[in-house]
């Protein structure tokens, strides 16, 4: 998460929002030129999280090559790695980084490792009802309230609303915890970042998506719940986080996950099997920069996540030998 | 009791009232007064909890698509929004927020017991302002008001936009003025466009579609005989020379589709419109990616069940967009229908004949009985594990190995070796056959003995009297199993997620192209339809509708199948019925 936080802060990005708080693409991003001899089918398998999004860059490849088709399923991040290792999809969208013994499985078989794509910027957000007035959380905190092992430094577990500084008639309610089902790289990831690799409580509810876990915050006035930000609705607050306690707290904005202020900020990934040796197909070659232009980063807006700048897809894409 | 029975003695009297009251009370035990009550109270709670979901998924469906007004809100800051009303609720606002608030505010919260009400809009404008929907409370807004003009227009992307019309330029002009053109003359510039954006997309999912599957086939035959007779042989040097003349054949045509299909491109991008929402931003955008658009708040009720009729044929016939939020679900309507055919044609025979053998040919015995049983018990397996054994046993071992043996030119994207339309059918028949074969047991058993007795007198062999005269007479016993089957089949989600459900498939597993039904493709579901729009849409608030759109939609497609098995049931009774002596 550290690695990620800076990285996106060397990186230099510069803030890119209206005044109105629509998200706008880095006006640097090339935009996309269709080419010809492309077709062919591709078929992606992983992160439910990225599902949404993979079927909008599906949508908008397709418009620009109609003649390929491409199939989307998502079950969570985990099914990502075996798929791309039996050679059942070409692409494996995750939420989260690879772990290592995933790689070398997939090296095992292939003899060089999976490469990263990373197509957006998602800062996974802790939300809780609108009504509530919590106005900031350390990570320490989202701890003790998630974890039964509390790794963050905790030194009590946080079960009402009272602990962590509410008062009224929130001092003495419970609070009700979401989260995600264990396939998901959402759940990985928080339990890495978040729980400082400890475990989950028991009573967190695990819902069988990111917008299943919104839905149930939604619904119930003493809820708490993380998924991707871009997942929030009317009904939902985020809550300011802080990496440590009683420093300045941050909202999950594109600015502060770009800044690396926001202490769970995260790239989406989609993991594909190129091998260093070969060039790549132009269905697939073709896909990645679709994903970098400007058509492709103005689609992870409208799933709600943040775009990522000109200067990664060049990094990426001159990582995969694809520009031109 | 009456007078003429009490005896002398009072305390012969006492025993006898007792004694009558006691009998009065097994009385009404016996006759079963309690139980029928009891039932019936039961019968009235099953009845209602159906009629009340039924009511709740129907309430909630049919009035997604019937348009809405617009109102526009100015709050107490003074700012202006326009939004579709979606539904209110009573809060009880914090004590900072009541601090914040005019006196008269806060003394009309304190008088509803520290409640106030807030309304949410659905603001639509997603590209503008990156929100889709907006609470207002009640005493924060200042004004009201529902003016005519304001159109909700539906495009192609970034959901709803609502506002006014600009300006409209057509054929590549100069921008002209919403006001200075008139109505009629946009709506018929828009018509114009969407029937041009109609071609496009049969040109270039039609036509090149139909070039590139050649292609694709010519590509294929090629590695066949790479495979077969190596890349050195003669063979492969023929196939290489007829793929190159056909590949400059198809590939003539293509640059001929693909220069028509610019062509229209580029026009289309000379027709667009201007919108401006209630601030005054506007966006430009082509014509022909608006989907409809229609003034709100002028709307007769004529012209509303026009925008609500054109919605649900959008959504009966068209495809999704926007990562299955928006658009129609007819591939998921499609996919679900030639699933459970699918299933039926697989199920019927396979339990029909086991439970003929069982009944009718097995000795009865302890071996038999044991079958019996693990048939019951077979029902009762969770579905999802016949998932994991239909991806495990169908998809990579039997498809794994037909693929290795008949479409090796393929690999390594698999043909029949990952999840499809067949292995799913076949997982799910596997699921639902003990229905069947319970169900078609219990109506050969019900066929009297006096007329296969009849049938031997007359001569008959087993298997004539069982062609002839049992199984026509078990058959509408046999039809309700598969009616079962077929509902039980076709609401199934969990094991289809494993074998061969998606939530974007790119094609229809029905096409013009050789062999027609394609039993590899994965296809898509509207049970998985509505687990995707329901938790994994980013807009959960837009899915809710959609959701309960797309359960009445599969509870109606079910009910549609169920009824016609029935009636053919029916037909079948009669049938028999009429044949009797």
């Amino acid at each position: 998460m550290r690695m990620t936080s800076t990285l996106l802060a060397a990186l230099g990005v510069v803030a890119l929002t209206t005044a109105a708080g629509a998200q706008v693409v880095d006006p640097n991003l090339m935009s996309y030129k269709p080419v010809s001899g492309v077709s062919g089918s591709l078929k992606s398998i992983g992160s439910d999280t990225l599902n949404n999004l993979m079927a909008l860059w599906a949508e908008g490849f397709k418009a620009q090559y109609p003649s390929v088709k491409i199939e989307i399923e998502g079950k969570g991040s985990s099914t990502a790695p075996p798929a791309l290792i039996n050679g059942t999809a070409h692409f494996g969208p995750m939420s989260r980084p690879m772990k290592g013994a995933e790689i070398d499985e997939f090296e095992k078989k292939f003899g060089y490792k999976p490469s990263a794509i990373r197509g957006a910027v998602d800062a996974l957000a802790v939300f809780v009802h609108k009504d509530n007035p919590i106005k900031c959380l350390s990570l320490q905190q989202v701890d003790a309230i998630f974890s039964k092992t509390r790794k963050g430094g905790g030194d009590k577990t946080m079960a009402t609303w009272g602990e962590v500084g509410l008062t009224g008639e929130w001092a003495d309610k419970p609070i009700s915890l979401y989260g995600r089902n264990s396939a998901s790289g959402t759940y990985g990831y928080f339990k890495e970042v978040a729980l400082f690799n400890g475990d989950y409580k028991d009573s967190v509810k695990e819902q069988p998506g990111s917008s299943a876990v919104v839905q149930g915050v939604a619904s119930d006035k003493f809820a708490i719940g993380y998924s991707g930000v871009g997942y929030k609705t009317a009904d939902v607050r985020t809550v300011p986080l802080s990496a440590k306690a009683g420093t300045a707290c941050f909202d999950a904005t594109a600015d502060n996950a770009y800044a690396g202020d926001y202490p769970i900020s995260r790239f989406l990934y989609i993991y594909v099997n190129v091998n260093p040796n070969q060039s790549l197909d132009p269905v697939r070659a073709e896909f990645i920069k679709y994903v970098y232009s400007k058509p492709g980063q103005e689609a992870v807006v409208k799933d709600g996540y943040f775009p990522v700048t000109a200067k990664i897809a060049e990094t990426d894409l001159k990582a995969k030998k694809l520009t031109n | 009791m009456t007078a003429e029975l009490t005896n002398p003695t009072a305390a012969d009297a006492a025993s006898r009232t007792a004694r009558s009251k006691r009998r009065t009370a097994t009385d009404f035990a016996a006759e079963g007064e309690p139980f029928v009550w009891a039932l019936g109270g039961a019968l009235a709670i099953g009845i209602l909890m159906i009629v009340g979901f039924l009511f709740l998924v129907m309430w909630n469906g049919v009035v997604t698509f019937f348009p809405k007004t617009i109102a526009v809100v100015t709050a107490g800051n003074g700012d202006v929004f326009a939004g579709e009303p979606v539904r209110s609720e009573q809060y009880r606002p914090t004590a900072e927020a009541l601090a914040a608030l005019q006196p008269t505010a806060r003394a009309k919260i304190a008088t509803a017991d520290g409640f106030a009400g807030r309304t949410l809009y659905r603001v639509g404008n997603y590209d503008l302002y990156g929100e889709d929907f907006r609470w207002v409370a009640d005493h924060d807004v200042r004004r009201v008001e529902y003016p005519a003009g304001l159109m909700l227009v539906e495009r192609l992307e970034w959901g709803p936009f609502i506002g006014t019309i600009k300006a409209v330029t057509t054929g590549g002009g100069a921008a002209r003025p919403a006001a200075e053109i008139g109505t009629a003359a946009i709506d018929a510039a828009h018509a114009t466009a969407r029937e041009r954006w109609e071609r496009i997309h049969r040109i270039e999912r039609g036509d090149i579609g139909a070039v590139n599957h050649w292609l694709d086939k010519e590509r294929l035959r090629l590695r066949k005989v790479e495979l077969a007779d190596g890349i050195d042989s003669a063979g492969y040097r023929t196939a290489e020379r007829r793929f190159a003349e056909r590949e400059a054949v198809l590939k003539q045509d293509y640059d001929r589709l693909a220069a028509e299909a610019a062509a229209l491109r580029a026009e289309d991008a000379k027709d667009t419109i201007t919108f401006a929402d209630i601030g005054g931003k506007e966006k430009t955008i082509a014509l022909s990616a608006v989907v409809r658009m229609y003034a709100a708040n002028d709307l007769g009720l004529a012209a509303k069940l026009g925008v609500y009729f054109s919605r649900w044929w959008e959504f009966l016939a068209d495809v999704p967009r926007e990562a299955n939020t928006e658009g129609g679900v007819f591939p998921a309507i499609f996919g679900t229908f030639v699933m459970t055919l699918l299933l039926v044609i697989a199920v019927t025979p396979f339990g029909v004949i086991t439970a003929l053998y069982l009944r009718e040919y097995a000795k009865q015995g302890r071996l038999v009985s044991i079958v019996r049983i693990s048939v019951n018990n077979l029902a009762g397996v969770p579905s999802i594990v016949y998932g994991v054994f239909g991806l495990g046993f169908f998809a990579y071992i039997v498809g794994g190995t037909i693929d290795q043996l008949f479409y090796a030119e393929r690999l390594p994207s698999p043909t029949f070796g990952s999840g499809g339309l067949l292995w799913s059918s076949l997982t799910l028949a596997l699921l639902t056959v003990p229905v069947v074969i319970v169900a078609t047991e219990e109506a050969l058993a019900a066929v009297p003995r006096s007329m296969r007795e009849g049938s031997f007198a007359c001569g008959a062999s087993k298997w004539q009297t069982i062609r002839y005269v049992v199984l026509p007479r078990a058959m509408p016993g046999i039809m309700t199993g598969v009616i079962l089957a077929m509902a039980r089949g076709a609401g199934e989600v969990a094991p289809l997620m494993l074998v061969g459900v998606v939530k974007l498939a790119p094609e229809l597993p029905i096409d013009g192209f050789f062999p027609y039904i394609h039993l590899e493709r994965s296809f898509m579901h509207l049970g998985f339809h509505i687990y995707d729009v329901g938790f994994q849409s980013r807009n959960s608030e837009a899915g809710k509708p959609m959701v309960f759109v797309t359960t009445m939609l599969l509870i109606a497609l079910i009910a549609v199948m169920n009824a016609s098995a029935i009636i053919v049931r029916n037909r079948l009774k009669r049938r028999f019925m009429g044949s009797q002596f």
